[in-house]
C-alpha cells in the first residue's frame, strides 16, 4: 500500500527556527507538520535572544553593527535576511509571546540596544532581547547585587559569578540558601518546578530573606519556574521586597524550555502539527524539487509531501552535518551541497581553543532568498545556514527566529491568514 | 548478526549523548520521584560502567517505567529507553522475578482463567479485602486500576461473522485488551474498516509479549511475539496487505520495540510483521490525507479530551487520532498536554510504584479535569483504565468518536 | 638557598621514579623524589593502561615475556586495586598470517604466559564487538592499570615511610664534586625559588629524557631513542577484555578496555625531542583502520581523545635507526659508578610500564650497591596503599558507590561519576589548583562531554574551597579548555564533534567565558 501524509509545508527540526517558522506558516494559512528527530537548542541556549553581541568587538547597537558585519561578510545569514527582517521577527516573538500561555511573562529590549547580562561564571554578556525575569540584571542597573545558589544545585556556583561580577565594578557578593531538596543533584529545572509550589517559594523567601542587604539586588540562576515564571517572579520580588533576575547557567536552561514551549504553544494554536521522535531517514526529489521526506517511524517509513519544505535541523552540534570519520562534511537530512567547508589539505581545527575554527561557520549552501542551491522548493533556517559562528557572536536566536520568520515570509509571500 | 552482537550496537547508540540533558527535561518519572535518577544517569551514562557478564550494580534503573518518551525527545538519537530496558533485564534476572510479575505480564492466561468466571473474577477483584491480600501477597497495589473481564472474547464474535469480501483486505490484531476487557472496541474497529471498504480478517491470536518485556522477562517476551508474528504472518497474502491493531502499545511492540529491545530486528517474519502493522488512526488518517476516508460524519456536540499516550507517540507519526477526531463536525476536541497518564503497562499496578504513577499522571488528571470534557479519548487501554480510575471520567479508543459520528450504532453488548 | 639531605635523589615521577622512591623508602632509605610537572604526567601518563600477559613478547622476545608475566603476577597482588582483571584474547583476524596461532602458542607454553585456546564463537560470546571472521583466540591474562592511580599510591607509600615528594620541582643543574654526583639544584616552578637536594645517590629515572639528565651530570653517550606512539580513547568499553591480534607486534594491533574507555595503540616514530606530542593525521587515520580490523564499525564509534607517549628506548647498536620498535623494549640500568667511574649516580631507562617494579628493584639494589649496604627488596610482597585488601577494581564500582547514596552524593563529573566530596577532599589534600592536575587524579572530565558539563562546576567548587581569586580560578578554568582542546581537535568527528560544538555553546554561548573580565 502507497503511505504518506500530505501538507503544505513541512519543516524539519523543532529548534527556534523551525517552530518560527512552521508558526508563521500556519498562521498564514497552511497546514503544516514540524518533522523533528528530537526536542531542540532551545533547552540548551541562554534564552536570550541575542542579534549579535560580538563583532568581533562588543556590540551596543546590534542592528547598526548587522549593516557593518554583513558588508564585511556577505556570507553571513543576515545579509539575506536583512536588518528590516531581523526587527519585524523580534517584534512579532514579543508579541507570540505577549498572547501566549505564559504571558505577562514576554521577552523585553529590542532589536536596535543590546543590554549587558551576567552569566553564571559572572561575565557580561550581550543580549538584544531577554526574558522579563532577567531585565534586572542588566548591567546599567546594577550596583549592588547579592548572587544566590543553593548547594544542591552544582550548575550555579554563586562565589565564583559574584567575585567576577566585582572584577567587572559591581558590587557583587554571594550567598549560598540551604534548602531541603529531594535530591543532592539538582538541576534549575527541579528547582523551578518547586518554586511553583506556592508553599516552598514562601520557604525559600523566608531562608533567602535574612542574608540579604539593603539596595541590594537579587540574581539567581534562570529557574524562576517553567509553567508560571511571571508569578513566580513577581511573587519573589514582593517577597524579597527588591528587584530579582534571573542568571543563565548550564543546560538544561529553564528560560529556554520557555520558549520552546511558547512556540509550540504557538503552533498548535495556529494549526501546526509537532512530530517528534521523526527523523528524516530518506526523501524524494523530482526536477530540482523536493517531492516528499520519509522518517524512520516505527516499523515503516512514514512519507510527508508538500509543496515547500524548511529545513532547520542545524549545524554539527545537531549532527544534521556530519564531519565523518574520513573527514569528508555532509548534509545528513537532504544530502544538500554546503558552504563554508575548509579546501581539502587546509586545517579543520587550530590548535588555540581560542582561536577562530575554520570549520565553524559551515552550512548549507543557500540563494539570497535562504532557498538551498540545487532544490528550490527548500528553505534553509537557523543552524543550518553557513556564514555565522553564532556562539562568538552572540546572534544565535536572532538568526534563528529571523531567518525562521524570513523564510516563512518568502513562502508565502507574505500572506496572513485571512477570517 | 547475533543477539549480543545486536544488542552491542544499541548499546553503541550511548556513543550519541552529548550529556544534554534534554532528556532529563522530558521524563515524567525523575520529576515525580527521586528514587528515580533520571534517563541520562540511567541510560548512556550509567551503561558506560556495564560490563557484561558482570553483575548490575544499579537497582535505581528499575523505576524508569519505560515509557520511551526519553528517546522520542532525544536529538542525537541515543536509543535511551531501549538500554534502560535492557539493564532492567540484567537486573531482574539477577534478582529473580517476582510471582507477581508472572502473573501480571500473562494477559492471555489471566484472560482464559478470568472470562468464563467474569461476574465473580471482577468482583472479587473490587473487594477491598482481596486487594489488601493481593497487595501483601503478589504486590498489586490496592488502589491500581485493573479491568473488568467483559465475559465474552472477541475472537468468539469475530468468528460467528464474515467480513464482506473486498479486493482491500487488513489483518486485524486485536490484542488481549479488546479479546477479554473491551471486546466492543474491536467490534468497532471490524465496522469502521469495513465502512471504509475493507475485508477485515481476524486471525487466532495471542499476546505480543510487550507485558513480558516491560517486566523485563525478555526470554518469554520474545516466544510471545515470535508466535504471534507468525500467527498474522500467514494471513499477509497480497503485497497490500496490512495489520491494523487498535492497541497501540501492542503496535508499537510488533514495529519496533520487540525488534529493538529484544533483539530480534533480523527475524524476517518479524521484520514483515513490523514493516505491515498500523496503528489504526495511522492508517485512517493516512488515508485521509489520500482523500480514500470517507468523511461521511454526523456532528457530535460535545467535548472530549484527547491524550496521546507515551506509546502512541513512540510511533514517532504525530498525533494521528487528533487529526482525525478533528475532522468530525462540531465535536470539541482538547488536546492534553501532559506527557504520561503513569501506568506505562503494569508499572503502575505494582504496589512500590503505583503512588509514583500517580504522581507521574497528576498534571494530565488535572488537565483533564480542568478541560470540562466528560470523556477521554486515549489510544491505549492500560491507559484509558489509569486515566478513568484517577479522573473518574469515562475513558474511550478515538475510534468510538468515529464510530459514532459514521452512525454505525451499538454494536453488541 | 634551602638545602635538603637524603640518602636518595629520585629524579622522574613516573611509574619507574615513584617505584624507586617506594622500593627505597621501603628498604628505610630516605627519599626526596622531584618531578619537573606532576606526577606520572610524562610517559608513564600517556600510554594505554595495559598491563601485560606476556603474549604479545612470547615469540618475538621470550625474555621480555618471561618478565611481563612475572611482574603481572607480583602487581596482581600489591597494585590489585589499581588494576582490573580483564583477561587477554589474542585473535587471528582475516588480516594475519594464521599460521602465526601456532607459533603464538608455542611461545606462550616455552615463556611460562598461561594461554588457553578457545573457539571463535565462545569469544564472540564473551566479546560480541569483535571481528566475527576471526578463526583462532587465545585467553590470556592481561589486565588493565590506572597508572595515575598507581604512581600517587607508590608516592603516597612512600611518604608514608618518610620520603618527600616534589612535584612541579624542575632540576635545573646535577651537583658534582670530582667523581661524585652530590645531588641536585631543583627549581620550584610553583613558589619560585631554588633548592638544592644533596644526597648519597642520585637516580636518574627520566625515562625518554634521560640523556638529558645525564649529560646535566656530565656523562656522555646515555643515548635514548624517543619514539612517538599515538593512542586513541574511544567513549566506551567497545570490548570488556584486552584484544589483540595474533601476529608479530605492530602498530595498533591492541584495543585495552581501561575504565570507562577503551584504548587503541599504538603508532611508532622516532622523534628527537622527547617533548614531542604530534599526533599526525595520517596516524590517527591509520589507528581508525586498524580499529575496523579488530572490531567492525571501529569508524563509527566515538572517538574522544587522542595522546602521544613517548617510549624511553635505550639504543641498541643493532637497531636500525628508523624502526624504534626493533629497538630492545628491555630496560636499561647504568651503575655509572661500573660504566664512568662517576659515583652516586645511577640511571634506569627504557622498559615498559609492566615491568616497572623489577626496574625499581634493580636501580635500588644498584644503589644499595653503591652505598655499601645490604637492604632487601620487599615491593614484590608489600601491597601498595589502598590494596591491602587485594580486590581488583571493577569498573561498576563508582556507580555503586553512587547508587548507594543517590541522593546524598551530588556528581560534579557525572560522565566519569565524580562526587563532590571526592573533588572537595582532592582540592583540600592536593592544594592544587591546577584543573587538570586533579582531572588526573580524579578523571574529572575525561568522560564523553570532556569536561563540557563539570569544569564549570568543577571551577566554582575550586573558587569556594580554596578562598581562591576569581581570576585564578578563571585562568584555571582557561588552561583546563585549553588543554582538553589538545587532546581534542587531531581527532575531532562524528559524534565528538557534536560534543564539542554543545561545549562551545556552553561555554561561549552562556558562559562568555571569553569575555570575562581580565
Amino acid at each position: 500500500m502507497s503511505r504518506g501524509f500530505r501538507y503544505d509545508a513541512v519543516v524539519i527540526g523543532a529548534g527556534s527556527a523551525g517552530l518560527v517558522a512552521a508558526t508563521r506558516l500556519a498562521q498564514a494559512g497552511a497546514s503544516v507538520a514540524v518533522l523533528a528527530k528530537g526536542v531542540g537548542c532551545t533547552h540548551l541556549a541562554a534564552g536570550t535572544v541575542d542579534v549579535l553581541g560580538y563583532a568581533p568587538e562588543l556590540v551596543s547597537r546590534p542592528l547598526e553593527a548587522v549593516a557593518a558585519l554583513t558588508h564585511e561578510n556577505p556570507q553571513h545569514p543576515y545579509a539575506r535576511i536583512g536588518q528590516q527582517r531581523i526587527g519585524e521577527a523580534l517584534r512579532w516573538l514579543q508579541a507570540t509571546l505577549d498572547a501566549g500561555p505564559l504571558a505577562p511573562y514576554t521577552y523585553v529590549g529590542d532589536a536596535d540596544h543590546n543590554g549587558l547580562h551576567p552569566t553564571a561564571l559572572g561575565a557580561l554578556r550581550p543580549s538584544a532581547l531577554v526574558p522579563s525575569t532577567m531585565a534586572a540584571g542588566e548591567r546599567t542597573q546594577l550596583e549592588r547585587v547579592c548572587i544566590v545558589g543553593t548547594p544542591a544545585l552544582r550548575d550555579f556556583h554563586p562565589s565564583l559569578c559574584a567575585a567576577n561580577l566585582s572584577r567587572a565594578g559591581v558590587q557583587a557578593r554571594a550567598v549560598s540558601v540551604e534548602l531541603e531538596l529531594e535530591r543532592a543533584d539538582m538541576s534549575t529545572l527541579g528547582i523551578a518546578r518547586r518554586l511553583e509550589e506556592p508553599r516552598w517559594r514562601a520557604e525559600f523567601c523566608a531562608r533567602l530573606t535574612p542574608l540579604l542587604r539593603s539596595e541590594e539586588r537579587v540574581g539567581l540562576p534562570a529557574m524562576l519556574g517553567l509553567r508560571e515564571p511571571h508569578t513566580v517572579h513577581a511573587d519573589l520580588e514582593h517577597r524579597l521586597g527588591r528587584r530579582v533576575f534571573e542568571i543563565p547557567s548550564l543546560p538544561p536552561s529553564v528560560a529556554g524550555m520557555r520558549l520552546y514551549e511558547s512556540l509550540r504553544a504557538a503552533l498548535r494554536a495556529a494549526g501546526g502539527r509537532l512530530m517528534l521522535g521523526a527523523e528524516v531517514v530518506s526523501h524524494t526529489r523530482e526536477d530540482g524539487r523536493l517531492s516528499a521526506v520519509q522518517t524512520g517511524a516505527a516499523g515503516h517509513a512514514a512519507s510527508y509531501s508538500a509543496d515547500a519544505f524548511v529545513l532547520a535541523s542545524g549545524g554539527f552540534a545537531s549532527g544534521a552535518i556530519e564531519l565523518d570519520s574520513h573527514w569528508a562534511t555532509h548534509e545528513r537530512v537532504l544530502g544538500l551541497a554546503l558552504d563554508g567547508v575548509p579546501a581539502p589539505g587546509e586545517p579543520r581545527f587550530l590548535p588555540d581553543y581560542q582561536a577562530a575554527q575554520p570549520l565553524a561557520s559551515v552550512g548549507v549552501a543557500v540563494d539570497a532568498q535562504l532557498r538551498a542551491l540545487g532544490a528550490s522548493n527548500v528553505y534553509v533556517a537557523g543552524a543550518s545556514l553557513p556564514g555565522a559562528v553564532p556562539w562568538r557572536e552572540a546572534s544565535g536566536e536572532g538568526i534563528a527566529v529571523a531567518s525562521g520568520f524570513a523564510v516563512a515570509q518568502t513562502i508565502t509571500g507574505g500572506r496572513e491568514r485571512h477570517g | 548478526m547475533s543477539d549480543l552482537a545486536e544488542l552491542a550496537l544499541l548499546r553503541g547508540s550511548l556513543d550519541h549523548c552529548i550529556k544534554c540533558t534534554i532528556c532529563e527535561t522530558a521524563c515524567p518519572v525523575a520529576a515525580a520521584t527521586p528514587l528515580f535518577p533520571g534517563p541520562k544517569y540511567a541510560g548512556p551514562q550509567s551503561e558506560r560502567y556495564r560490563v557484561l557478564g558482570e553483575p548490575s550494580v544499579d537497582a535505581s534503573v528499575d523505576y524508569c517505567s519505560g515509557c520511551g518518551i526519553c528517546s522520542q525527545v532525544c536529538p542525537q538519537g541515543v536509543k535511551i529507553a531501549e538500554i534502560n530496558a535492557q539493564a532492567r533485564d540484567k537486573l531482574k534476572r539477577q534478582r529473580g522475578v517476582p510471582l507477581r510479575d508472572r502473573i501480571i505480564t500473562r494477559p492471555t492466561w489471566l484472560g482464559r482463567v478470568g472470562t468464563p468466571v467474569a461476574p465473580l473474577a471482577n468482583l472479587t477483584l473490587r473487594l477491598r479485602p482481596t486487594r489488601v491480600l493481593a497487595q501483601r501477597l503478589l504486590g498489586v497495589h490496592r488502589d491500581a486500576a485493573l479491568p473488568r473481564f467483559a465475559g465474552r472474547r472477541f475472537s468468539r464474535w469475530a468468528a460467528a461473522r464474515s467480513s464482506p469480501r473486498s479486493a482491500r483486505r487488513v489483518v486485524y490484531f486485536h490484542g488481549c485488551g479488546t479479546e477479554y476487557y473491551e471486546p466492543w472496541e474491536g467490534e468497532k474497529v471490524v465496522a469502521i474498516l469495513e465502512h471504509n471498504g475493507f475485508e477485515v480478517i481476524t486471525p487466532r491470536q495471542d499476546c505480543c509479549g510487550l507485558p513480558l518485556q516491560s517486566s523485563g522477562l525478555f526470554d518469554d517476551a520474545r516466544k510471545a511475539v515470535l508466535k504471534l508474528a507468525r500467527a498474522l504472518a500467514a494471513h499477509l497474502d497480497g503485497e497490500e496487505t496490512i495489520i491494523v491493531g487498535n492497541a497501540t502499545s501492542c503496535t508499537l511492540m510488533l514495529k519496533r520495540e520487540a525488534r529493538e529491545i529484544l533483539a530480534l530486528s533480523e527475524d524476517p517474519t518479524l521484520r514483515l510483521v513490523a514493516e505491515r502493522t498500523y496503528d489504526i488512526c495511522e492508517l485512517l488518517l493516512e488515508l485521509h490525507h489520500r482523500g480514500e476516508l470517507r468523511t461521511d460524519f454526523r456532528a457530535l456536540p460535545e467535548t472530549v479530551a484527547y491524550h496521546a499516550p507515551c506509546q502512541q507517540q513512540g510511533h514517532w507519526i504525530g498525533k494521528p487520532a487528533l487529526e482525525l477526531l478533528e475532522l468530525i463536525p462540531e465535536l470539541d476536541v482538547r488536546e492534553m498536554d501532559a506527557r504520561c497518564c503513569g501506568i506505562a503497562g503494569t508499572y503502575g499496578i505494582k504496589a512500590e510504584k503505583y503512588e509514583i504513577g500517580m504522581r507521574v499522571g497528576q498534571e494530565l488528571f488535572s488537565q483533564v479535569q480542568a478541560s470540562g470534557a466528560a470523556t477521554v479519548a486515549c489510544d491505549s487501554e492500560t491507559c484509558r483504565w489509569q486515566i478513568a480510575h484517577a479522573t473518574r471520567r469515562e475513558a474511550v479508543h478515538p475510534i468510538d468518536y468515529l464510530y459514532r459520528a459514521y452512525g454505525l450504532g451499538q454494536p453488541g453488548v | 638557598m634551602v638545602t635538603l639531605t637524603t640518602d636518595v635523589l629520585v629524579i622522574g615521577g613516573g611509574a619507574t621514579g615513584a617505584g624507586v622512591a617506594w622500593d627505597a623508602s621501603l628498604r628505610g632509605l630516605d627519599v626526596v623524589l622531584v618531578e619537573r610537572h606532576d606526577l606520572a604526567q610524562g610517559t608513564s601518563g600517556r600510554f594505554h593502561g595495559m598491563i601485560h600477559s606476556g603474549g604479545r613478547y612470547a615469540v618475538k622476545d621470550p625474555l621480555a615475556a618471561r618478565e611481563c608475566i612475572a611482574e603481572n603476577r607480583i602487581l596482581r597482588r600489591i597494585a590489585a586495586d589499581c588494576m582490573e582483571d580483564t583477561g587477554g584474547l589474542f585473535v587471528t583476524t582475516p588480516h594475519d598470517d594464521p599460521a602465526f596461532a601456532e607459533r603464538f602458542a608455542q611461545g606462550c607454553a616455552q615463556t611460562g604466559v598461561p594461554c588457553e585456546e578457545i573457539t571463535p564463537a565462545q569469544a564472540l560470546r564473551e566479546e560480541p564487538r569483535l571481528h566475527p571472521g576471526i578463526s583462532r583466540a587465545f585467553r590470556v591474562p592481561d589486565a588493565n592499570i590506572d597508572v595515575w592511580k598507581t604512581v600517587w599510591a607508590l608516592a603516597h607509600g612512600a611518604q608514608q615511610h618518610g620520603a618527600r615528594i616534589l612535584t612541579y620541582h624542575a632540576v635545573t643543574a646535577i651537583l658534582r664534586d670530582g667523581d661524585q654526583v652530590l645531588g641536585a639544584r631543583v627549581h620550584d616552578q610553583r613558589g619560585g625559588e631554588d633548592l638544592e637536594i644533596r644526597a648519597r645517590v642520585t637516580v636518574n629515572a627520566t625515562g625518554a629524557w634521560a640523556g638529558r639528565i645525564a649529560e646535566l651530570a656530565g656523562i656522555e653517550g646515555v643515548r635514548v631513542f624517543p619514539g612517538r606512539g599515538i593512542m586513541i580513547a574511544m567513549n566506551h568499553r567497545l570490548v570488556n577484555t584486552v584484544v589483540n591480534r595474533c601476529q608479530m607486534p605492530t602498530d595498533g594491533d591492541i584495543i585495552v578496555p581501561i575504565r570507562t574507555v577503551s584504548v587503541i595503540g599504538t603508532t611508532d616514530h622516532h622523534t628527537d625531542d622527547p617533548d614531542d606530542q604530534t599526533v599526525e593525521q595520517r596516524e590517527v587515520d591509520q589507528m581508525l583502520d586498524d580499529g575496523e580490523k579488530l572490531v567492525p564499525g571501529f569508524r563509527q564509534a566515538r572517538a574522544l581523545r587522542v595522546w602521544t607517549g613517548v617510549r624511553p628506548l635505550f639504543e641498541d647498536a643493532k637497531a636500525a635507526d628508523t624502526d624504534t620498535r626493533d629497538v630492545t623494549r628491555a630496560h636499561a640500568l647504568l651503575d655509572h659508578e661500573q660504566r664512568d667511574a662517576v659515583n652516586g649516580f645511577v640511571t634506569i631507562t627504557g622498559g615498559k610500564l609492566t615491568t616497572f617494579r623489577l626496574m625499581a628493584e634493580q636501580t635500588v639494589d644498584a644503589v644499595c650497591r653503591q652505598l655499601g649496604e645490604t637492604r632487601a627488596c620487599t615491593t614484590a610482597s608489600e601491597p601498595l596503599p589502598g590494596s591491602e585488601r587485594r580486590e581488583h577494581y571493577r569498573l561498576g564500582e563508582r556507580l555503586a558507590r553512587k547508587e548507594a547514596d543517590l541522593n546524598g552524593e551530588q556528581l560534579i563529573c557525572e560522565c566519569e561519576m565524580v562526587s563532590r566530596q571526592r573533588l572537595e577532599q582532592v582540592i583540600a589534600r592536593t592544594g592544587s589548583t591546577d584543573l587538570d592536575d586533579i582531572r588526573r587524579q580524579l578523571r574529572l572530565g575525561m568522560g564523553p562531554c570532556q569536561g563540557g558539563f563539570c569544569i564549570y562546576r568543577a571551577t566554582g567548587v575550586l573558587h569556594a574551597r580554596d578562598g581562591l581569586g576569581a581570576d585564578q580560578a578563571d585562568a584555571s578554568l582557561m588552561a583546563f579548555l585549553q588543554e582538553r582542546w589538545k587532546g581534542v581537535w587531531p581527532v575531532l568527528h562524528g559524534d565528538q564533534l557534536r560534543q564539542a560544538r554543545l561545549d562551545e555553546w556552553i561555554f561561549h554561548g552562556v558562559l562568555d567565558v571569553e569575555h570575562l573580565p581580565r
